[in-house]
């Protein structure tokens, strides 16, 4: 079985949002990949971005820079 | 910090598709339509004639699945403290994209969950359906990575978001205390039911354990292709084995592309009629079960699809849109059923709108 290791999540409001962060990330080389939003994080069935834990501040500023609206960030084991 | 265990990922999902599967067997046994345990979009345009807003007199009756489905996930929302009340996500479209989904499903006759139950039962004519569906979702897909977005829904009064668990109580009513004002079929699909109790358990059942593991029978489509997770379309794939081993057990397995309980043989407008639901189903962020267990937890804009989805339903039927099932006429000739003029007007008209809507609603050049 796989081992689990700490992501960084990044849920948003609409799946828009979660494309728009994967075309920033693509274009600024940055790490991660688009996952469907953990269970533990939402009852919504929406798309996340998965990262590495150390990104969170630069994801945060990127984003946020962008005009990119997350909805929410968590560290979960994945 | 959060752990996912492996039951959260994937015990619920696999057993809510084991539960889906048994309910809709047992259902059928106890009374409902032949591969017709669970039907969203059936169901749906069944209570729109119960409430008079067709006039087909074989397919009207309050089918306490849809309530028990509503109020089971709004219960199990509230316990688990997900009940959240939000809305203004683009409701008007969601609303006339919730009617041509309906219009898409009853032209092939079943929503996706009845797509799989068909499957179940070896209906050889719902594989043009899954096709169909499958290509749908992809053109959704296409307009997803594009940017296509109804926009975000925002918090809400609670009262919003009860509205929908609020009319199921009313309709809950109405069938347990006064009847006589509703429309019931005396012959045909409508006239099939289970024991209101049993079926209400069977929704509150599906409703709950639905809201619990997310099951959506789009959704797992669109995962699979986007995202290569394969989670919510193992639920799909566990209706589909369930309801294949229960008929198996049962003597009902029929393995043919004729004669069908509930189904016509019209292959190509079967593929395009779901091509409709599927691609509607992923603009609008889900297929008609989850548009159900969205306004359970309390989401407007869900309730606003789900209406809209009952008006497309009554719409079908008054307008002649809706398909008709292939059947043996008195002299023992197949009479191939499927759609008219006016149906397949209504299926192509129903691809320009949502080419509309899916294009009206990309990001505009200065926001991509």
């Amino acid at each position: 079985m796989r081992k689990k290791q700490l992501r960084l999540v990044v849920a948003f409001h609409t799946t828009a949002g979660a494309m728009a962060a994967e075309q920033l990330c693509r274009k600024q080389e940055l790490e991660g990949r688009l996952i469907s939003v953990p269970r533990s994080v939402t009852s919504d069935c929406g798309i996340a971005w998965s990262a590495p834990p150390e990104l969170r501040s630069t994801l945060e500023t990127r984003f946020q820079e962008a005009g990119i609206d997350a909805a929410g960030y968590y560290e979960l084991l994945l | 910090m959060k752990q996912q265990t492996w039951f959260r990922e994937h015990g619920m999902i696999l057993l809510t598709g084991v539960i889906v599967g048994i309910a809709a067997i047992v259902l059928t046994a106890c009374g409902n339509p032949k591969n017709m345990g669970f039907c969203i979009a059936c169901f749906e345009r069944d209570i729109a004639g119960a409430l008079g807003l067709h006039s087909a007199d074989k397919v009207q009756y309050i089918r306490p699945e849809i309530i028990g489905i509503v109020l089971g996930a709004a219960i199990t929302a509230a316990a688990a403290k997900e009940f959240r009340a939000k809305a203004g996500s683009s409701p008007a479209c969601r609303f006339v994209l919730g009617m041509f989904v309906m219009i898409g499903a009853l032209v092939f006759l079943g929503c996706p969950l009845r797509m799989v139950i068909r499957l179940g039962g070896g209906d050889l004519t719902a594989v043009s359906a899954l096709l169909g569906f499958v290509v749908g979702i992809l053109a959704g897909v296409v307009f997803l990575r594009k940017g296509f977005s109804l926009g975000r829904a925002y918090p809400v009064p609670q009262g919003e978001g009860l509205i929908l668990p609020g009319v199921m109580v009313v309709l809950l009513m109405l069938l347990v205390a006064v009847p006589g004002v509703l429309r019931f079929s005396e012959a045909g699909p409508g006239s099939m039911r289970a024991f209101w109790v049993i079926s209400l358990l069977a929704g509150l059942a599906v409703g709950a354990l639905a809201q619990r593991s997310r099951l959506c029978m789009a959704g797992g489509i669109r995962d699979a292709f986007m995202l290569h997770d394969f989670t919510l379309l193992s639920g799909f794939l566990a209706i589909w084995i369930t309801i294949t081993i229960g008929n198996l057990i049962l003597g009902n397995y029929d393995l043919s592309a004729v004669s069908q309980p509930i189904a016509h043989s019209q292959h190509l407008w079967s593929f395009l009629g779901m091509a409709l639901a599927g691609w509607g189903s992923i603009l609008l962020g889900g297929c008609p079960l989850r548009q159900l267990i969205l306004a359970g937890e309390g989401n407007g804009d869900s309730a606003v699809t789900v209406f809209g989805m009952i008006v497309g339903a009554a719409v079908s039927h008054n307008f002649g849109l809706a398909g008709a099932a292939d059947s043996v006429a008195e002299n023992g000739t197949y009479v191939v059923g499927g759609i008219g003029k006016a149906g397949m007007i209504a299926v192509v008209f129903g691809f320009v709108v949502l080419l509309v809507i899916s294009l009206t609603h990309l990001p505009r050049k200065e926001q991509a």
